[in-house]
């Protein structure tokens, strides 16, 4: 049964991926991203941290795939639409490159040993996840505030037009 | 084989899918999409690592992950949108100057 639910949502999501790097127009590409992001979603649920589903379901699937849409809405449709594809002789040549990388990481994961730590998680994913969260690693949680912040101010610099 | 290498290995590959894709599209939004799946294929890895070595804080470094990536896409969309009203540049290889 779990290899069954595997089998689905890997094919899923290989099928999604290969849409999202090979299809023309940018909108089938973000709904192809869209279906990636359920169905990575789905794999994290599989894999028992719900709080980080439901978090890629509120942050990518509501929050960046909407604002890809709304830059490309603001974009001139002919400009989108005008260099479009792939690049046929670097797709080629990348090939070889990405397999010959794929190849090692991949033995390296199958002949490894993995460490296994003595703890066992008894509390629920949510409740074990903010304990960590907010005891262990405060200070990066508030980093990432100040990121956030940063990042707002910089699109809102980079965004505005030029007087 | 535990199900979670074989999640890992999907992971790597959908960074490896995503870094093909941002070394072949010529469109610079959908460069951007092609970066965000390198960013999931992280967070699968780590999510999946977390699984098989049993704690939690892959998780909390996934959520930092999803932080990066907001932050990410907020100001390369910020980029793209710049680059389209500057000059008419569309294509990723056309983009060879810092400033006109």
């Amino acid at each position: 049964m779990e290899w069954l639910i595997f089998g689905f949502l890997s094919l899923w999501l290989l099928v999604s991926v290969f849409g999202t790097l090979f299809l023309k127009n940018p909108v089938h590409v973000i709904l192809a991203f869209l279906s990636v992001i359920l169905a990575i979603a789905g794999i994290f649920l599989h894999l028992g941290a719900e709080l980080l589903a439901g978090l890629q379901l509120i942050i990518y699937a509501v929050a960046i795939i909407v604002f890809y849409v709304l830059v490309i809405t603001t974009i001139p449709w002919e400009k989108v639409k005008k260099f479009e594809g792939i690049y046929k002789r670097e797709a080629l040549l990348a090939v070889p490159f990405l397999l010959i990388s794929f190849l090692p990481i991949a033995y390296m994961v199958l002949e490894g040993k993995f460490a296994v730590s003595e703890r066992v998680i008894t509390e629920g994913n949510i409740r074990s996840v903010g304990k960590t969260l907010f005891t262990n690693y405060l200070f990066p949680f508030e980093v990432a505030s100040v990121i956030l912040l940063t990042a707002m101010i910089g699109a809102i610099l980079l965004g505005r037009k030029e007087e | 084989m535990k199900i979670e290498i074989a999640y890992t290995l999907i992971s790597i590959f959908l960074f490896l899918s995503g870094l093909f894709g941002v070394i072949i599209r010529k469109n610079l939004i959908t460069l951007l999409v092609s970066t965000e799946l390198m960013l999931n294929g992280v967070n699968l890895g780590l999510v999946s690592m977390d699984k098989m070595v049993g704690g939690v804080e892959g998780q909390v470094f996934a959520l930092f992950v999803l932080t990066v990536a907001a932050a990410e896409v907020a100001v390369g969309l910020g980029l793209v949108v710049a680059i389209f009203r500057l000059r008419g540049y569309e294509s990723s290889s056309e983009i060879t100057q810092l400033r006109d």
